[in-house]
């Protein structure tokens, strides 16, 4: 009898343990979530106060109505942004993305571009934002920059030259908060740049040189990799700094907020991210309460949002964005590929291209748009032209033909078909076809082709044309030419990518190999000029003078320049230490401080003859370029509409800013 | 048995020591720091970082001062209570482990009770039916059960819930309560997704714990004064309880402790698979950004609850198990 029990009991475990395990995914999962989806509203309608020039979303009307918020009209500057954008849209709706969390916060950078001036979607000029307009002198000294009257922070507060003077005085210049100065407000002998107010809402920015990058650095003057932004909300940061506030309330905050120093605290009251209660400028601010660090971090409609639609409605349309923290890029592709982002391309994987494009045919739920960069190479070889450790191939690496022989030798094709996917295009890294800078086909696609017996025979004359027993060269002395080609392991410096150049160098006669490195490691070898070679991408093709372009030797980005650590400390010891560079670099240094000081025409003639001598000398063996393999392939819900299918992407344009999504919006 | 706890818990300041030293000396061990990973995070994304702007961060989080000097601080403020702030998330490390914390103990809970409830009655049956065709499959089962890694589990069922049901199963709240504050709703909805990770989570445990009871009992079952009780003419269900099953949760019992911290870790890599908001992904992403105080602070608890959790293990025995009482011995 017992027996019998145990027996059933035993029987029905087992059972509802399979039954369990099956019913699972269709009664335990979460349901698709159709609702965020849907947009809330209605199509904007005039709203009830009289005579109103502008429109309002359907939330705020309500607010006013209630008396907790001004009209509009009062709301808006007197002279707003109009956006373009192809449609009118429709208020409501929630834009459901996916983060990283707090170090990736220049995804949210990116969507809010919260800056005075901004790119256009094509990347090729600078549009006005939050400021009216910006004049240069005739001389290009001088900078007049003028606000929006009327102009509101998120809290109300009004937006004016004292939010740029506190910065300049108070920020720019108090060592504890500025230990140093970002090279955009610097003259060339270093010191600062002369700001003065005029009036409400006019400043007069004065460099002692010619200064023409004005308006593109203006661009990149916001929170982009937390710098502080060339405007802060004085009136609420006060509090904080130590010039206003009491010392005895200042201790207290920076102890309860278990700080060393009131800098910490306030560093981080600058941020919009952090600090919920920081007035933003942005179409949409962090709602009450919410941070980059949580799960969902949300952000909601700023009712003073500047910009309007060219039927005069307030933007922006949707009532709210909500940024949900993943812990891996896998479970957020994860995500985008079950439709539950409804705008994404930052962490998406080009990987993930076929399964996103055969959903988005099998649902309809979302559609797959690909967005290409200025230009440049999505993975490239650069040499160290100054390597020291081993002599003989020191002499080969500074030699420019055999970089030329090693650039045929690559396969491109393959790289383009297998890695890539067969998007982009095989190119060298420079501007792309139709940007101004675009040095034309002659140079975009010199030594690209795919030449193994003329690798072979360029080689043969550099005194390597020995072979030993194992097929490889030698050198005269009968060493064998190794070659180690380090690649970080990150996204933009591929092992993949370098495996396959590798095996084309083995087949004409090159003793390659990859080595794959923890980037600290990697970095602080390419510092210590002991890199032989790199792998990695060559982003900054659109802006080859300002901000960390690789075309210029002196950026050192992350300690050092791979093509010359020698020559990097060269310049950086004004010739007292390193490698006195050889004339072309000499004359890519005289270009780009040249173009600098001169109008958009003559810095686009400049730009071709930087990448002239970039690729004539071979600096940089580009493969295939203008892939959607960096924050390219962007899935957008069926539903929304005005996302422009060809965005320029790019970090300076802080794409998809660009792309306006104050004016992206839901059809029902 | 008092002072048995008494001298246990003495040692736990030192073995804290000992334990915070090596848990510093770990996380400090990679090369770089934290603004190395976040440098190239930045790079990744395509944006650069000038050089002064480095060492001013640096100088900042104090990632300049040498080892023993971070090392000493740390423990200063650990000292005090305080956990530290995260050079990452720019909060106190407390705050980001204590708003996982319910969670990260609720789900383990819930892996552990579907580990027992299965587990147990499935040994007792597999032992006193051995060789019978259900302990056959359920051994088939357990193999299966122990041989795959949950991680892949999880993707599995991931990946059938979406090709079939064109649903994600990941996190453990539907949107619209991600972010609300308990409540009755709330809660109910968390039952509705905790299933799959319940399960992904319980199942090793379950064939694992399943196989120990089986033999354990089994090697009971045999025992002269088993067969005396039977002789006797008790009952067989009542006899098996009794008797042999309570010894045979002995070896259990004594791993049980070792739940403790488990409760607190939050899977790894499951919960970063399938994207759960608890303290495993928090520790995975510290320690590969190296956000070193905050990963430490993680550790650290870690060790204490190990510590703790063998102390209960073996204040449970002695309770379950008057053989092993300190006092008799």
């Amino acid at each position: 009898m017992k027996h019998k029990l145990l027996h059933t009991l035993a029987v029905i475990m087992i059972l509802s343990m399979i039954l369990g395990a099956c019913a699972t995914p269709t009664t335990e999962a979460p349901k698709p979530t159709a609702a965020p989806a849907q947009p809330t509203a209605a199509a904007p309608k005039p709203t009830a106060a009289p005579a109103s020039k502008y429109k309002e979303a359907p939330q705020l009307a309500e607010l006013v109505k209630a008396g907790k918020l001004p009209p509009v009209d009062q709301r808006l500057p007197e002279n707003p942004a109009v956006v373009d954008a192809a449609e009118i849209g429709n208020y409501g709706g929630v834009w459901r993305r996916g983060t990283l969390g707090p170090s990736d916060y220049n995804g949210v950078n990116r969507v809010i571009d919260d800056a005075l001036v901004i790119f256009s979607p094509d990347g090729a000029s600078t549009v006005m934002k939050y400021a009216e307009s910006v004049t240069p002198s005739a001389d290009y000294t001088s900078w007049t920059l003028k606000l929006r009257k009327g102009s509101k922070w998120s809290n109300g507060d009004p937006f004016t030259t004292d939010d740029i003077m506190f910065w300049y005085k108070d920020v720019l210049q108090n060592k504890d908060l500025s230990p140093t100065l970002p090279p955009w407000v610097q003259n060339k002998d270093k010191s600062l740049v002369d700001i003065k107010q005029v009036d409400a809402v006019t400043t007069v920015w004065t460099y002692k040189d010619v200064h023409t990058t004005f308006l593109m650095e203006l661009a990149n003057a916001e929170y982009g990799d937390k710098n502080v932004p060339c405007f802060l909300p004085s009136k609420f940061l006060k509090q904080f700094h130590i010039s206003y506030a009491k010392k005895e309330d200042l201790d207290k905050m920076v102890a309860d907020a278990k700080f060393k120093t009131w800098t910490e605290l306030f560093l981080l009251k600058i941020s919009p991210f952090d600090t919920p209660e920081r007035p933003g400028m942005a179409a949409w601010v962090a709602a009450p309460g919410s941070r980059i660090s949580d799960q969902i971090f949300k952000l909601v409609r700023n009712p003073y949002f500047v910009g309007v639609d060219k039927a005069g409605n307030q933007l922006p349309y949707f009532d709210e964005v909500q940024l949900k923290f993943f812990a891996d890029a896998n479970a957020l592709n994860l995500s985008a590929i079950a439709g539950e982002l409804d705008q994404q391309e930052r962490q998406i994987q080009l990987a993930n291209y076929p399964v996103l494009k055969e959903t988005s045919q099998k649902t309809g739920k979302y559609n797959i748009f690909l967005w290409t960069s200025l230009g440049g190479a999505d993975a490239d070889v650069t040499f160290n032209q100054t390597y020291t450790k081993d002599p003989d191939l020191g002499k080969l690496l500074a030699n420019k033909d055999f970089r030329i022989a090693l650039s045929h030798a690559i396969n491109r094709k393959q790289i383009q078909d297998s890695f890539f996917l067969g998007t982009g295009e095989i190119r060298q890294p420079v501007a792309k076809k139709g940007h101004p800078y675009y040095p034309g086909d002659e140079y975009a696609f010199k030594y690209t082709e795919y030449n193994a017996t003329l690798a072979n025979q360029m080689l043969d004359k550099l005194g390597i044309d020995k072979k030993g027993a194992d097929g490889y060269r030698l050198y005269a002395n009968g060493k064998k030419v190794t070659l180690e080609l380090s690649s970080a392991n990150v996204l933009a410096s591929s092992p993949d990518v370098a495996q396959l150049i590798v095996k084309d160098w083995q087949k004409v006669g090159i003793d390659a190999k990859v080595q794959i490195r923890e980037r600290a490691l990697h970095f602080s070898l390419r510092e210590s000029n002991d890199l032989q070679a790199e792998i990695w991408n060559q982003d900054t093709a659109g802006f080859p003078f300002t901000g960390s372009t690789k075309y210029d030797v002196r950026s050192g980005i992350y300690g050092n320049t791979t093509y010359g650590p020698l020559w990097y400390n060269w310049y950086r010891t004004n010739g007292k230490e390193g490698v006195e560079p050889p004339a072309y670099i000499k004359e890519m240094v005289a270009l780009i401080d040249h173009a600098k000081t001169v109008g958009p025409a003559d810095q686009a003639k400049d730009a071709q003859q930087i990448f002239k001598l970039w690729v004539d000398n071979m600096v940089e063996i580009g493969t295939v370029g203008l892939t959607a393999i960096d924050q390219g392939v962007v899935v957008v819900n069926a539903k929304m509409k005005n996302v422009p299918p060809n965005l320029t992407k790019d970090w300076p344009l802080r794409t998809p800013g660009n792309g306006r999504p104050e004016t992206w919006f839901y059809v029902p | 048995m008092l002072r048995f706890i008494v001298q246990r818990l003495l040692i736990l300041p030192v073995l804290l020591i000992l334990f915070s030293m090596i848990v510093f000396w770990l996380v400090d061990a990679p090369p770089g720091d934290y603004l190395t990973s976040y440098i190239s995070n930045l790079a990744a994304g395509g944006s650069s970082i000038r050089g002064e702007q480095v060492e001013a961060l640096r100088k900042q989080f104090g990632l300049d001062e040498p080892g023993y000097i971070r090392y000493l601080y740390w423990v200063q403020r650990l000292l005090q209570g305080d956990l530290g702030y995260s050079l990452e998330y720019l909060r106190p490390n407390a705050d980001l482990i204590g708003e996982r914390l319910v969670l990260t103990i609720l789900l383990a809970l819930f892996a552990f009770i579907i580990t027992w409830i299965v587990a147990i009655p499935a040994g007792i049956y597999s032992a006193t039916h051995q060789n019978s065709l259900l302990d056959y499959v359920f051994a088939l089962l357990n193999y299966v059960g122990v041989a795959t890694p949950n991680f892949m589990l999880a993707l599995i069922l991931m990946w059938f819930a979406f090709a079939y049901f064109g649903i994600g199963i990941t996190g453990l709240f539907s949107p619209e309560f991600e972010q609300a504050p308990w409540s009755v709703a709330r809660f109910i909805d968390l039952l509705k997704h905790i299933w799959v990770p319940g399960i992904v989570l319980g199942i090793a445990g379950t064939a694992r714990l399943m196989r120990v009871m089986r033999a354990n009992l089994l090697d009971e079952l045999n025992k002269p004064y088993v067969v005396t009780a039977r002789a006797k003419g008790m009952s067989e269900w009542a006899l098996v309880i009794k008797y042999p099953v309570r010894l045979a949760f002995n070896p259990l019992v004594s791993t049980i402790g070792w739940y403790l911290p488990q409760l607190f870790s939050g899977s790894l890599i499951v919960a970063t698979v399938m994207n759960l908001p608890n303290i495993g992904p928090l520790l995975l992403r510290a320690l590969i950004q190296q956000d070193m105080y905050l990963a430490g602070s993680i550790l650290l608890i870690y060790c204490l609850l190990t510590i703790l959790g063998t102390l209960i293990s073996d204040i449970l025995l002695a309770l379950l198990d008057p053989r092993i009482r300190m006092e008799e011995s």
